[in-house]
């Protein structure tokens, strides 16, 4: 027998799954909390990099993942989608970082700072890795969060001046002088590491 | 235009947001200068070193378990996901019913009062006093 040909219905996770960010957001507001878990499944991992590299601890990290996701729940009724969601979120997630930098006032050295939850890796990528975040620690916090907004959030210059609440040509400047001043500090760092 | 003006391009040229004419100008500018191709590649370096920093950066298990309790849609899910039980409307519905059926019968059958006699006009004998008359005081029985 011939199969009556009707229109495919997708489940709902597969609905999910393929739809957009902006229809997530709105199944969000319209009290679909699966559509919540989705952008949670989709942004979790960036937005727990993102916080890992501003406040250089894993724990802290976490804890502003979260509270970000949180915000992001409590606020979602009140997003208007002039901004991509990835830009709003990032934005969330880098003012609650600045945030707690602030409350500890930048005492992050080399020992206070959270090993990730690595799984075995070569000693060459551990040294450069705690390099790498130990740089980030010591850049100016406005520096370090348009930098990682740009290669961990991969956001636009415009969406970094949305998310920023900063003109075009500021982004521009500061990602410019991010640059020189993580090269500056990397060249400093690898020197005393060797000597 | 100065190596300094062309390093201070380095940055947005690497990310493409460098207008068209200003990236041709760089491009023709790298061509000719070793120090700014010795630059150009130090920058383009770094976005690699901070992603493979965080690349082996493991999420939680819990950790979306742990947001959605906190906002408490953890729980709305797995109520959802149960059948309904008509339990709760059910009853509301019999309330609202016993409510009604209460007030209906309240109205029906409340008790008949017999008619109020008309008021019968004043005893033939009896003048009423006229205003201001003094009254009589009571006597002591």
């Amino acid at each position: 027998m011939e199969e009556a040909a009707g229109p495919r219905v997708l489940s709902q996770d597969a609905y999910l799954a393929s739809a957009t960010d902006e229809e997530l957001v709105a199944a969000c507001v319209d009290g679909t909390p699966e559509a919540f878990r989705e952008l949670l499944s989709r942004y979790r991992k960036s937005a727990l990099n993102l916080a890992y590299q501003m406040l250089g601890n894993g724990e802290d990290a976490e804890d502003a993942a979260q509270e970000a996701f949180v915000r992001v729940f409590q606020a979602v009724p009140r997003f208007r989608g002039q901004a991509a969601f990835s830009t709003w979120l990032y934005r969330i997630v880098t003012n609650l970082c600045l945030a707690r930098m602030r409350r500890r006032r930048g005492d992050v050295d080399l020992e206070t700072l959270g090993e990730p939850k690595a799984a075995d890796s070569p000693s060459q990528q551990v040294t450069e890795g705690l390099l790498t975040r130990q740089v980030l620690q010591e850049m100016s916090p406005t520096l370090r969060a348009v930098l990682l907004l740009r290669v961990e959030g991969g956001l636009s210059y415009r969406e970094m001046a949305e998310a920023l609440g900063v003109p075009l040509g500021t982004v521009r400047s500061r990602l410019s002088k991010a640059r020189i001043q993580f090269r500056k500090l990397w060249r400093q760092f690898s020197q005393s590491e060797a000597s | 235009m100065t190596c300094r003006l062309f390093e201070n391009e380095l940055s947005s040229y690497l990310d493409g947001e460098l207008p068209a004419a200003r990236a041709a100008r760089l491009e023709a500018h790298l061509q000719t200068c070793p120090h700014c191709q010795r630059e150009m590649e130090a920058l383009s370096g770094i976005s690699a070193r901070i992603r493979a920093a965080s690349s082996n950066l493991q999420v939680s298990q819990d950790f979306d378990q742990r947001v959605l309790r906190a906002v408490g849609s953890y729980r709305v899910t797995t109520r959802r996901r149960r059948a309904r039980p008509l339990t709760k409307p059910l009853l509301v519905l019999a309330v609202i019913l016993l409510a009604l059926l209460g007030l209906i019968r309240h109205y029906f059958q409340r008790p008949v009062r017999p008619p109020v006699p008309a008021p019968q006009p004043a005893a033939a004998g009896y003048v009423p006093a006229p205003q201001g008359a003094p009254m009589l005081p009571q006597r002591d029985r």
